[in-house]
């Protein structure tokens, strides 16, 4: 703790947006930073808690309260104030393989918990986690190569958050590891799914050239249980780690689905990804809301990107639809903290000019020549039970699902490896061997615990890596 | 102790009298003489919990499980038939329904709870009570911070019902219908997962768990109170007496013969005094006795202000304990064919812990006079080893010959003490203090000879502890000559130019340097208002 008033003497300071009408005429980020001094003024308000929150160790309900990957945070608040930005970087590093892209793209749930969330505002960690690792990576991203090598071969399938970190800190380890991702490149939803005005793929393709300097081996293309036999790949390799996500999205099967203009998000948003960095689109009609009226059905993080990308595209106009009802915007933090509360969240897009309605419910799309004309929906109460009276009908051009995903694709790698899963659908392992049902395959990420943060992608990245080298070498040194 | 708790019963004997013991091997026998003592409670402290600003290294490895404690005391207790009279207590780290059955099993009344109320209250556990920052206004005084607090009584409360609640189902399931009936029922507990755990091999549990033989008529929990012996002491007397003084301030003049079995005298006197006029108390000498004998133990234990106890005799140990503003004076009978300046007159640890009066005794001290003296002020004509051993603050004036290690941990106040054989320096601990001279100063008024402390003079020489040394002196010698009628004072001041060269000033460096920062800064505020 830097400065042991700080939190009473200064008050919390974030990073600000370029203004909408500037930055919805690009594709990059526009998050502009804050000046030194004042992040390190924000790193003084951190009040170094003996029970420190943040760190994702304690528990109050049943999840850890705070960081997933147990990131440091008050020590590398402390080195931040004294102005010791290698050591921050040390120390964050320790924690966590992507600080830049948790930086930017993390829903901060250590800020939900810290102490000074209880009736203030809390400290600006992510933009100080943030602040660390831009200037590491200012200063050269350097690879950690092994020592020794183990002469172990691991196969991951899937460069996604999950995949990328446990491919890391197994080659970190000695281990010779081969990752193979399903299209051109590595990255996953980071680069596929998270549009490039949150996050551009620079900071993907530094991390992947960080990785094959430290012997990572990435093979692209490369769609195990397709073009890869999947049985082949257990067999040449000692272990097996499936980090494939839970790409299975969840479908609107009601009347008029069948109608064109109606796309889930994860059909949408790569290819805008893919036109941003002039990779192929290969063999697919382009999907484009320009001077389209676009509806986006689902509320969360996915609704959130395809409204930034379709106001990108120029649409001529968005609407937002969510089933469940309009949260508080402010949460009673005397019931809710230091857990993630329920809460009204306004998300840059949501500030680019969108209509968002709350309990609503779509029962029919109708068109006209096979092309969605028209949506048919109702208000529904919170057990989503249509109120009488509330029919409504918007017209429409293009029809966005950004519903969710439930579950692993199964067709393909799973099916082939004829793997157990769990009643949700996802590779059945635990967390603490992250071992499926064949002895030497593991499952990590989205495709063992289904759709989440990118930061539990890396918390099980990592913790999977922890039980793949104890299981080859019998012991490990590699942190859970 | 047993003196202790007397004592501190006749200040207080509607205040019951607490003994906290560290829990560890051998703490029966202690506790046994805690009962006889005649405590009122004894608790067992267990090395869980731990306050919030306590150093890790403390919390995690300082102490024993209450456990160990509590089952030795309560088994030594029943044994000694002294179990009846006291309440067994038990704390650290006491959070369940669950922690308070396998205490009173194990043989507790009571319980303490700290830290699990605390969080019930909103403490999170910040650790930060020692730095003023406690962010949800638990540990600070700080208006801002209090602000955050956003505790309510009826938090504790609700988290004591939860308690209650399974103590009460606990109960049930073990077949008690009242708490009494549960305390030290031992083999109730059921002790297969602690005995049969791989890391118990080799241990033995069976003295935990033994229960204590005892007669039918022997009682195994607390259901007797303890005979304090203070119904008919000395002082109830005095208080009868000092109705007046006690309702309306009119002063009295007592007379007593006084016993060294009559123990604390004073100390009952002085608590009916505070309980109407607080620390305060009465205006000088409104309550005036004139003893005659030999005092027991704690001759004017926490007298108050307004009380003067002269004594014409002798005193045991802890006179002035605690003195609180009275005035002490002894000095042997006139008749007495004693040497007063050769002979011991009060006993060992005078004035322990005494925060204000003054005292005047004829005749040489104990050891360890004015242990832990933090503002009376004393004049003797001798000293045995340790004198103002810990002082705080106060003065001290030594009119003869001291013991070794005089000034030990001496961290306030001011001694000044007669060296006429310039020999003081090697009986004092120079760890923590120096020596100066008394510094020759014009006007030592020869007509401050009879001048009362409590006037103009003691305002002015005992106010500013930095100037007029020799005034100080004098005037207190002056005292000392006045009420106990003293041969040696009235010599020095007779030869004072002689005599006051020969005084030593013992100065504690760290009081020189902390009464200078504050001299400066009253000047510093005083120039800001003109």
């Amino acid at each position: 703790m830097g400065k042991i008033t700080g939190f009473l003497e200064i008050e919390r300071e974030d990073r600000d947006y370029q203004p909408v009408a500037e930055r919805i005429t690009h594709w990059h980020e526009f998050v502009l930073p804050l000046p030194e001094k004042d992040v390190r003024e924000q790193a003084a308000r951190c009040m170094d808690c003996g029970v420190p929150y943040c760190h994702g160790t304690s528990r109050i309900t049943g999840a850890p309260t705070g960081c997933p990957v147990n990131n440091q945070i008050p020590d590398w608040n402390d080195l931040v104030y004294r102005g010791n930005w290698d050591e921050a970087a040390r120390n964050l590093h320790s924690t966590n393989n992507f600080p830049e892209v948790t930086g930017r793209v993390c829903p901060a749930p250590c800020e939900a918990s810290c102490t000074l969330n209880i009736d203030e505002n809390p400290v600006a960690i992510k933009t100080i986690e943030c602040e660390i690792a831009d200037r590491a990576i200012a200063h050269g991203l350097k690879p950690e190569k092994p020592h020794r090598k183990t002469g172990k071969k691991i196969a991951i399938v899937g460069s996604g958050p999950a995949g990328l970190a446990c491919a890391q800190q197994l080659a970190r380890a000695g281990h010779d590891v081969h990752v193979y991702e399903r299209w051109a490149k590595a990255g996953g939803l980071l680069r596929y799914g998270i549009p490039d005005f949150k996050m551009e793929k620079v900071h993907v393709d530094r991390r992947v050239a960080q990785m094959q300097a430290e012997g990572v081996v990435f093979h692209y293309n490369a769609d195990v249980g397709v073009n890869v036999p999947a049985d082949k790949l257990v067999k040449d390799h000692d272990a097996v780690v499936l980090t494939g996500g839970s790409e299975k999205p969840r479908d609107l099967p009601i009347p008029g689905r069948e109608l064109k203009g109606i796309h889930f998000a994860m059909d949408f948003l790569p290819q805008q990804n893919r036109r941003v960095s002039n990779e192929p689109q290969g063999d697919v009609a382009p999907i484009l809301a320009t001077g389209k009226k676009v509806v986006v059905i689902g509320g969360g993080d996915t609704g959130s990107d395809c409204i930034g990308t379709s106001i990108r595209q120029k649409a001529a106009s968005v609407t937002n639809f969510e089933i469940l009802p309009q949260p508080p915007e402010h949460e009673n933090k005397m019931l809710t903290w230091p857990d993630w509360p329920l809460k009204l969240r306004i998300s840059s897009s949501h500030e680019e000019g969108v209509t968002r309605e709350f309990a609503v419910l779509t029962q029919k799309f109708t068109g006209e020549r096979g092309q969605v004309k028209n949506l048919h929906c109702v208000h529904v109460d919170e057990k989503f039970k249509p109120l009488p009276g509330t029919e409504f009908v918007i017209d429409t051009d293009l029809v966005l699902l950004a519903m969710g995903f439930v579950h692993p694709l199964h067709e393909g790698m799973l099916k082939s490896l004829n793997i157990a899963l769990d009643q949700r659908g996802n590779v059945s392992a635990d967390t603490t061997a992250y071992q499926t049902s064949l002895p030497n395959v593991f499952a990590a990420g989205d495709m063992r615990r289904g759709q989440s943060l990118v930061v539990w992608a890396i918390r099980e990245g990592r913790q999977a890596a922890h039980a793949v080298d104890k299981f080859l070498m019998g012991a490990t040194t590699l942190p859970r | 102790m047993a003196q202790l708790i007397f004592d501190l019963k006749n200040v207080n004997p509607a205040g019951d009298v607490s003994v906290k013991l560290v829990s560890e091997v051998g703490v029966g026998t202690v506790a046994a003489g805690v009962s006889k003592a005649r405590a009122d409670h004894v608790t067992i402290a267990g090395f869980e919990g731990g306050t919030g600003a306590s150093p890790l290294t403390s919390i995690k490895h300082a102490g024993s499980p209450w456990e160990i404690g509590l089952a030795e005391t309560h088994q030594t207790l029943v044994i000694n038939r002294l179990r009846g009279r006291i309440s067994v207590q038990v704390d650290g780290g006491i959070r369940t329904g669950r922690d308070v059955v396998v205490g009173a099993l194990l043989g507790a009344d009571e319980f303490g709870f700290a830290t699990a109320p605390l969080i019930a209250a909103g403490c999170i556990m910040m650790r930060k009570c020692h730095l003023n920052t406690c962010p949800v206004g638990v540990a600070t005084q700080d208006p801002v911070l209090r602000k955050r607090f956003k505790g309510q009584p009826e938090h504790v409360i609700n988290y004591f019902f939860f308690v209650a609640e399974e103590v009460r189902e606990l109960m049930a399931e073990l077949g008690f219908r009242t708490f009494d009936e549960m305390v030290g029922q031992m083999q109730m507990l059921d002790r297969r997962k602690l005995v049969e755990h791989w890391k118990a091999k080799g241990l033995d549990f069976s003295k935990l768990f033994t229960k204590p033989p005892a007669a039918k008529d022997t009682a195994i929990y607390r259901c007797e109170v303890q005979d304090h012996k203070i119904k008919d002491i000395l002082d109830r007397k005095l208080i009868a007496q000092s109705q007046s003084a006690l309702d309306r301030g009119a002063p009295v003049r007592l007379q007593a013969a006084i016993r060294n079995t009559d123990r604390a005298c004073g100390g009952m006197l002085s608590g009916e005094v505070a309980k109407r006029y607080g620390h305060e108390g009465l205006p000088h000498d409104t309550i005036h006795v004139r003893f005659a004998g030999t005092a027991g133990q704690s001759f004017g234990a926490w007298l108050a202000r307004g009380i003067t106890f002269e004594l014409d005799g002798d005193a045991n140990d802890y006179v002035g304990k605690g003195l609180s503003g009275g005035r002490l004076v002894i000095r042997p009978p006139a008749d007495s064919g004693i040497v007063p300046e050769e002979s011991i007159i009060v006993g060992n640890t005078v004035l322990y812990g005494a925060i204000e009066g003054e005292c005047y005794f004829r005749g040489v001290a104990g050891e360890r006079f004015a242990v832990r003296n933090s503002g009376a002020v004393a004049v003797i004509e001798g000293a045995g080893d340790h004198c103002c051993e810990y002082m705080t603050g106060g003065v001290v004036v030594v009119l003869g010959r001291t013991g070794r290690n005089f000034a030990a941990g001496m961290s306030g106040g001011i001694a000044y003490v007669l060296d006429d054989d310039n020999t003081f320096k090697s009986r004092c601990n120079m760890a923590m203090v120096e020596l100066e001279p008394v510094p020759d100063e014009e006007h030592v008024a020869e007509q401050e000879f009879g001048v009362d402390l409590e006037s103009h003079g003691r305002v002015d020489v005992m106010s500013d502890l930095t100037v007029k040394d020799a005034e100080r002196l004098n005037l207190l010698i002056s005292n000392h000559a006045r009420y106990t009628g003293s041969k040696r004072a009235a010599e020095i001041l007779a030869n004072w130019n002689h005599y006051r060269p020969l005084f030593r000033k013992v100065m504690p460096v760290e009081y020189r340097r902390a009464l200078a920062e504050m001299a400066k800064e009253k000047a510093a505020t005083m120039q800001a208002a003109e």
